[in-house]
């Protein structure tokens, strides 16, 4: 790479990860909900950031929780009920503190594992097109193909990540259910059988009293 | 730090990672304490600090320390699997008092690595294009390390569901030589107790 002097200094090459001070934000979390529960989150977001919201839960009954985000009045802007994974987008329309509740309320005995995340506002552009002379160069154009197709790795990888977790989850609980299952049965079994047996037996057990004689 | 939740003074919350070894993951956080009489977080409470542990997937503890109301904490992991990281407030009050609570703003990056920015600034432009290069190389070694741990985790999944399919047809097998078995017995057993009983 040779230094290009007489153009003047390189711009900043701003790759991938490179997360500017600004608005941008990402947060994810995986957090167990116990049964019974609601798990609220809060952040401030300023006026006309562009927000997603996503999330799915990993473990846990039928793998479905309640969801409710809320603008800084009350009003609300996302609820649905018993939802497995969900996606949701929307630009916030005033200033304040949006509140986002997960609610296992429904739910007895199973506590869930649920993954969120909450993006603030959209990356801002590798290559600030502000003080610029020139368009983009080729290098520049080449890092910032690299950083978007990085950024789909990233989420697909997430993505899988989640769904192989559930699909694992299902599958440790549907053995142990049939390993229950299938010993209780082979006990129930055993003890009806021999317990008819024994019944049957009791029927025509000897008292002398209390006999009749069967047949003419 | 944007983000935040309450939790009540004296309950832990923990958050799951699921994350490939040698993966190095920071967190910052930030407690503030809820006053009754200004019906407000207070910006700082003198005295509260956080009690972090991070536990490892075998059970073993990474991590447990106090810090302030407000910190940074980081560790590597060893092994890959389900790290749970774990926050205490140190407050010694009973939750009793009514309406006492925390709030906690987080911020946790795994993986991250971050860009030596002095290193970024030197004269020698070069120099500059070569760190960012190297930093972006460590980001797609652990975007590797994501997947490789993908695939020990789906091999895992992969083996659970064929021992779950092999399961099945053994128990039921099983399950039905025991209900012959104790037809077979039964019929037996009745027919010589009729027999002895004079009744056949």
């Amino acid at each position: 790479m040779s230094p290009r002097g007489s153009r003047g200094p390189l711009p900043p090459l701003l790759l991938v990860w490179a997360l500017a001070a600004c608005a941008a934000r990402a947060s994810e979390i995986t957090f167990e909900l116990p049964d019974n529960a609601k798990q609220c989150f809060y952040e401030e977001i300023a006026q006309g950031t562009k927000c997603t919201l996503e999330f799915q839960v990993i473990t846990g009954g039928h793998y479905d929780v309640d969801c409710r985000l809320e603008d800084p009045d009350g009003i609300v802007l996302y609820k649905e009920m018993k939802k497995q994974y969900d996606s949701f987008t929307f630009t916030a329309s005033r200033n304040g503190t949006y509140k986002f509740c997960f609610s296992n309320e429904f739910s007895t005995f199973t506590h869930k594992t649920v993954y969120f995340d909450f993006q603030v506002g959209e990356d801002p552009p590798l290559f600030p097109s502000e003080n610029r002379v020139t368009a983009l160069t080729q290098m520049e154009s080449a890092c910032v193909s690299i950083h978007e197709a990085l950024k789909s790795v990233i989420d697909y990888q997430t993505h899988f990540r989640l769904r192989e977790a559930q699909g694992r989850s299902r599958a440790e609980d549907l053995n142990t259910r049939v390993a229950y299952w299938s010993i209780g049965e082979a006990i129930i079994l055993l003890v009806v059988s021999v317990g008819q047996v024994f019944l049957l037996k009791s029927f025509f057990s000897d008292k002398r009293t209390t006999t009749t004689r069967v047949g003419s | 730090l944007a983000l935040y939740f309450h939790i009540g003074e004296r309950e832990e919350k923990c958050i799951i990672e699921d994350i490939p070894s040698d993966t190095l993951v920071v967190g910052n956080y930030k407690v503030q304490r809820w006053n009754i009489h200004q019906h407000d977080f207070l910006e700082s409470a003198p005295g509260l600090g956080m009690f972090v542990t991070v536990t490892s997937p075998t059970g073993e503890v990474l991590l447990s320390k106090l810090y302030g109301p407000q910190g940074t904490f980081s560790f590597t992991s060893y092994l890959s699997g389900e790290h749970i990281i774990c926050f205490q407030s140190n407050s010694t009050r009973f939750a009793v008092t009514a309406g006492s609570k925390l709030r906690i703003h987080l911020d946790i990056r795994v993986g991250e690595h971050f860009l030596d920015e002095s290193a970024i600034q030197a004269k020698d432009k070069v120099n500059e294009v070569n760190v960012r290069l190297e930093h972006l190389i460590e980001q797609i070694h652990h975007v590797t390390r994501e997947q490789d741990y993908e695939r020990e985790r789906e091999e895992k999944f992969r083996k659970t569901s064929e021992e779950n399919n092999s399961n099945i047809l053994w128990w039921a097998i099983v399950q039905t030589l025991i209900l012959i078995s104790v037809g077979i017995w039964q019929i037996k057993s009745l027919r010589d107790f009729f027999i002895s009983k004079k009744l056949v």
